[in-house]
């Protein structure tokens, strides 16, 4: 690989101060992607600021603020152990479930929740350095536009890129809502709701997030919610484990009786970032939580895909695994 | 068949089992060099035309770096020594992408690979062809005459005036061996001599290989592969890359190590073709073939030509009175396809098993009794009696084994909550060969005690090759398992046959009992004396008071087995269960029934057959190396994108022996088990998926979108 710097980080503010000051520096946490990367010669940072050792790891139950009751995950806390942790297990099993569907164990173990949202595409034409394309070069093309382009996106693509957000444990987070805390090079905190932390790749699919350069990922918040008893994760693939989604569904839901109060769904491989699915949502509040109310809205969702040359199948798969997760829900994990 | 005096049919302990999971077994990186330095190959990004110049400049300042070879540095080397697929730097033609254009050898390997990244190649690029789908029409003849057309009898008329019949289109895609070592290769010259450190398959094929491409004589070439992690066929003929790290090391006159990334796997050591195979088939109401063709279409190298023989099966496995077998073939910019496990017939029992359950569906016949009522008295093909054929007994012992009664004949009437449950079968069969292959046996006696090494330039690909070989020796020299060392890989010891094909275990062992019972005999001759038990070798070297002795023999097929035709044979039972919302497949349970004569080792024939069905379960669901038409590179470059099994998509497996003793193939009865473990996996997986489903899939692999 190129040569570069390393640094290891004595707190968080040395850390954001070494990156504002240098463009072309990148926090290095657990390093399951971007060193991958690196060795590929996709990712070629001058310097690698190690943030492993600045803590951030913990998980607690939120007590003041907008999302009280809640709970944060700390942004350095690994993938295992907030899949694992009792408060997520029995809370927000969606995400137990969601991070649990992602990579293999070994990867889990050592992965961050925080680099788990800052993931890159693993569109094969981005990872060859010797094809084009925009996410890694802006404007030497799109290799997978009119290329191989069966695990790409059926929502929100543009010519300049077509690849989808490989996240499982982010497609959870989109449908629970959760707020991305951040900490600047000015020290202050902010909070980016899911909803805008990524971006779709329009003409700029370099960009896979709306995170400046120089801001860390401290926690990921989740707000109080009444899911825990009705959400699961279906993930389809090509085959059992340790394989990205063809389509992956969170899905949750209030009932009172049988009469929807809430609805969450966000799909995963379809899209730039985790889609949330809004349009079946408002169909399913107030109506019978029934397959056929859940064909309706699964469908009214997916009619405004928009699929590529070998992804067709993803459309109709979609509609079907909306509803197999929505069922899978509301029948506490069987059908 | 066990003898209970024996340890040959006995499940002994992997003898290398220890020295491996310690770390302590040296592959092919792991050897001690002094000093070595790292080179790095790097590829063409264009799939056909003529590289223009190569700017090394900037590569050549970065630090570490020692040399960088390239087309126009390279030595003249022989081009037809042997080494397959090309790519040995000898002129600016592309054929394929990812061809070899140079070395950079460096201090450590990041340096290489960074300094690589930095040359500069411009190419005047030619349209490649590397669509296969619009190539297929232009298919020619093949120039190999083992892929001649076969006919007996007349298909056409025979398939024109059926009632019953199949004609149709199997698809398998291009697959990769992506053994866990990559391949890999230290480099160390002495004078004018040469040592490379390299897993082979064939360890002096490698050799020969080697030294006629370096223009040396096989002697100034020794190749050391004790242990071969994994091979699969891309380590039987071997690579450019091999007789680089030799040019690589004698260029900075420096020990070299050279290893190939995964990413550079894919377009470096061969590949499993795609083949196009249309299977007619035509039967009587009752079920008794009147015709089988098995017409085959696939792609080779630009300048040089492999086909896997797709045909075999349909050669051999079912009685017909009309048969056609062609092959057609169109030269692509893509590497030379090669060996791959189960040549050919794992890939073309998926089209033939897959018709015959059609047929056998379309008859209202049940498969197993449609494959019995076909069953052919001798080989069709040649007319020979059988060695012994177990199609029959494999297909009758496996059905009790595993249930077969359950089954449903027709799709979706058995269904377990939200999924599909179906049950399939498919029976396959490789030959089996024994090639001539020499050994070296040495007694020697310390105290009270008699240790015997054997010797012989074998591979063990990991499947247990020493520990079948420490078995046939013990119990030929009457010694016990500890007191026998066995040494192969390495080819200053005596030749031998590779392990490919199937025909490791039967030339070795046989080799090694040869040895074994002529150093017996000339001891006993030694001794002048008339014995009327058969003495240990420990006995006479006792008793004659030697304290060392060795003999060797050059080992070779018994005459009399060309007479027949010998074989392998099995029948495979899958159990799927398919998500009827998603298309998810999984292999809840998978049986494979063998009859390959003596099995040596009942614990790693085991693990070796179960190893062949999680690759065939790999080919019927999840592997499939994928090219983009346009440029000729594989968009599938890790394991990330191609798809072996994992733990989680293999259900319970159990494989069972058929107890068969087959006195004509040869002297210990062994047939060999390397490569049928994968010969009609994925057919009976693709059988079951029709039973649960309904949906026959004839292209594979089956993921979860053919199923919607």
């Amino acid at each position: 690989m190129r040569p570069f710097a390393y640094t290891r980080a004595k707190d968080a503010a040395s850390a954001i101060k070494l990156l504002t000051e240098n463009p072309n520096a990148k926090f290095l946490a657990g390093g399951t992607n971007l060193l991958d990367l690196m060795k590929e010669d996709v990712e070629r940072p001058n310097a690698l600021i190690d943030i492993s050792g600045l803590g951030l790891s913990e998980i607690k139950t939120i007590t003041t603020g907008a999302n009280q009751g809640g709970i944060s995950l700390g942004g350095l806390g690994k993938n295992t152990e907030a899949a694992n942790h009792p408060l997520v297990r029995q809370q927000y099993p969606l995400l137990t479930q969601a991070i649990l569907a992602g990579a293999s164990g070994q990867i889990r173990n050592m992965a961050t929740n925080g680099g788990n949202l800052l993931q890159r595409t693993r569109c094969p034409y981005f990872y060859e350095v010797s094809m084009p394309c925009n996410k890694r070069v802006p404007g030497s093309g799109c290799g997978a536009r009119e290329g191989i382009n069966r695990m790409h996106a059926i929502f929100g693509w543009s010519e300049q890129c077509v690849a989808v957000f490989p996240s499982d444990l982010a497609v959870a987070l989109a449908a629970l809502d959760a707020v991305i805390t951040v900490r600047s090079a000015n020290g202050q905190q902010r909070s980016i709701p899911i909803a805008e932390f990524y971006r779709l790749p329009g003409d700029e699919p370099q960009k896979d997030t709306n995170l400046p350069h120089g801001e860390l990922i401290t926690a990921i918040e989740l707000p109080k919610n009444r899911f825990a008893e009705k959400s699961y994760y279906l993930k389809v693939r090509d085959r059992s484990s340790y394989a990205f989604a063809l389509v992956s569904v969170a899905a949750a839901l209030e009932t009172e009786g049988n009469t929807i109060k809430q609805a969450r769904i966000a799909l995963g491989g379809v899209a730039h970032k985790p889609w949330r699915a809004l349009k079946a949502e408002q169909m399913l509040v107030g109506k019978e939580a029934t397959e056929a109310n859940f064909k309706l809205a699964a469908s009214a969702e997916m009619a405004d895909a928009k699929p590529l040359a070998h992804n067709a199948f993803k459309v109709e798969l979609g509609n079907r695994s909306i509803v197999l997760a929505l069922q899978m829900a509301l029948n506490g994990g069987k059908v | 068949m066990k003898d209970a005096n024996k340890v040959i049919g006995t499940p002994v302990n992997r003898i290398d089992g220890i020295a491996k999971v310690t770390g302590k077994a040296p592959y092919s990186m792991d050897h001690p060099v002094k000093n070595p330095a790292y080179a790095i190959l790097f590829k063409s990004t264009v799939a056909a035309g003529t590289i223009q110049a190569i700017d090394t400049a900037a590569a050549e300042k970065t630090q570490g770096v020692i040399a960088i070879i390239t087309h126009k540095n390279a030595p003249k080397l022989n081009v037809k020594g042997g080494l397959r697929g090309g790519s040995l730097l000898q002129s600016p033609e592309i054929e394929f992408f990812g061809q070899h254009i140079g070395i950079v050898v460096a201090e450590s390997f990041e340096q290489a690979r960074y300094a690589a990244r930095l040359v500069n190649v411009t190419y005047e690029a030619k349209e490649p062809k590397v669509d296969f789908d619009q190539l297929a029409k232009q298919a020619r003849v093949p120039k190999d005459k083992e892929k001649a057309d076969l006919k007996r009898g007349d298909v056409q008329t025979a398939l024109s005036q059926a009632t019953y019949k199949v004609e149709e289109v199997y698809e398998t895609p291009i697959e990769h061996h992506h053994p866990m070592e990559p391949h890999a290769t230290i480099a160390e010259w002495n004078g004018d001599r040469v040592t490379l450190y390299n897993s082979s398959q064939i360890v002096n094929g490698a050799q020969a290989a080697t030294a006629a491409t370096l223009n040396l004589k096989p002697e100034q070439v020794r190749i050391v592969s004790p242990y071969i992690g994994g091979g699969f066929g891309s380590k039987g003929g071997q690579w450019a890359n091999l007789a680089l790290a030799a040019v690589a090391a004698k260029h900075v006159n420096r020990p070299v190590k050279l290893a190939l990334t995964r990413q550079q796997m894919v377009n470096s050591v061969g590949l499993r073709q795609h083949n196009r195979q249309k299977v007619s088939l035509a039967a009587t109401a009752d079920g008794k073939l009147t015709a089988l063709a098995h017409e085959t279409t696939t792609h080779c190298a630009i300048n040089d030509e492999f086909i896997e023989p797709c045909g075999d099966c349909s050669k051999i496995m079912y009685d017909t009175p009309n048969s056609l077998i062609t092959y057609r073939v169109v030269p692509m910019n893509l590497i030379l396809p090669t060996y791959t496990r189960g040549p050919g017939k794992s890939t073309g029992s998926f089209a033939l098993e897959s018709a015959i359950d059609e047929l056998a569906y379309k008859l209202k016949m049940d498969p197993i009794a449609f494959r019995i009522k076909n069953e052919p008295e001798r080989d069709p093909s040649n007319g020979k009696s059988w060695s012994s054929r177990t199609t029959v007994q494999c297909l009758q012992e496996g059905a009790k084994a595993f249930g077969w009664e359950n089954r449903k004949p027709e799709p979706r009437q058995n269904e377990r909550g939200n999924y599909w449950i179906g049950y399939g079968v498919a029976a396959g069969t490789y030959p089996a060969h024994q090639r001539p292959t020499s050994a070296l046996v040495k007694l020697k006696r310390i105290e009270n005690r008699v240790m015997a090494t054997v010797e012989l330039a074998a591979a063990d690909l990991g499947t247990g090759t020493y520990t079948i070989l420490t078995q046939t020796a013990a119990d030929a020299l009457g010694l016990p398992v500890q007191d026998v060392k066995v040494k192969i890989g390495d080819s200053d010891l005596p030749p031998a046959a590779g392990a490919v094909g199937s025909v490791g275990a039967a030339s070795y062992a046989n080799a090694v009992n040869d040895a074994c019972q002529k150093i017996i005999q000339e001891l006993v001759d030694k001794s002048g004396k008339q014995f009327y038990v058969r003495p240990t070798a420990a006995q006479l070297m006792h008793s004659e008071k030697i304290t060392d002795y060795q003999t060797r023999v050059d080992s070779k097929p018994l005459a009399s087995s060309e007479e027949y035709s010998a074989h392998s044979f099995n029948a495979n039972f899958a159990e799927v269960a398919v998500n009827k919302s998603t298309g998810m497949i999984r292999v809840n349970r998978f049986l494979a029934v063998t009859g390959a004569g003596t099995i040596l080792n009942p614990k790693t024939a085991r693990s070796q057959i179960i190893g062949g069905n999680v690759w065939g379960i790999g080919m019927a669901l999840s592997e499939e190396s994928v090219l983009d038409p346009r440029w000729g590179n594989f968009v599938t470059r890790s394991f990330a994108d191609y798809h072996v099994p994992t733990n989680l998509d293999i259900g319970q497996l159990d494989a069972i022996f058929i107890n068969e003793k087959d006195d004509h193939v040869n002297t210990l009865g062994v047939k060999g088990i390397g490569e049928v473990g994968i010969v009609a996996v994925a057919a009976a997986v693709a059988n079951a998926v029709f039973n649960a489903t309904g949906k026959r899939v004839r292209e594979l692999p089956i993921t979860p979108d053919k199923l919607l």
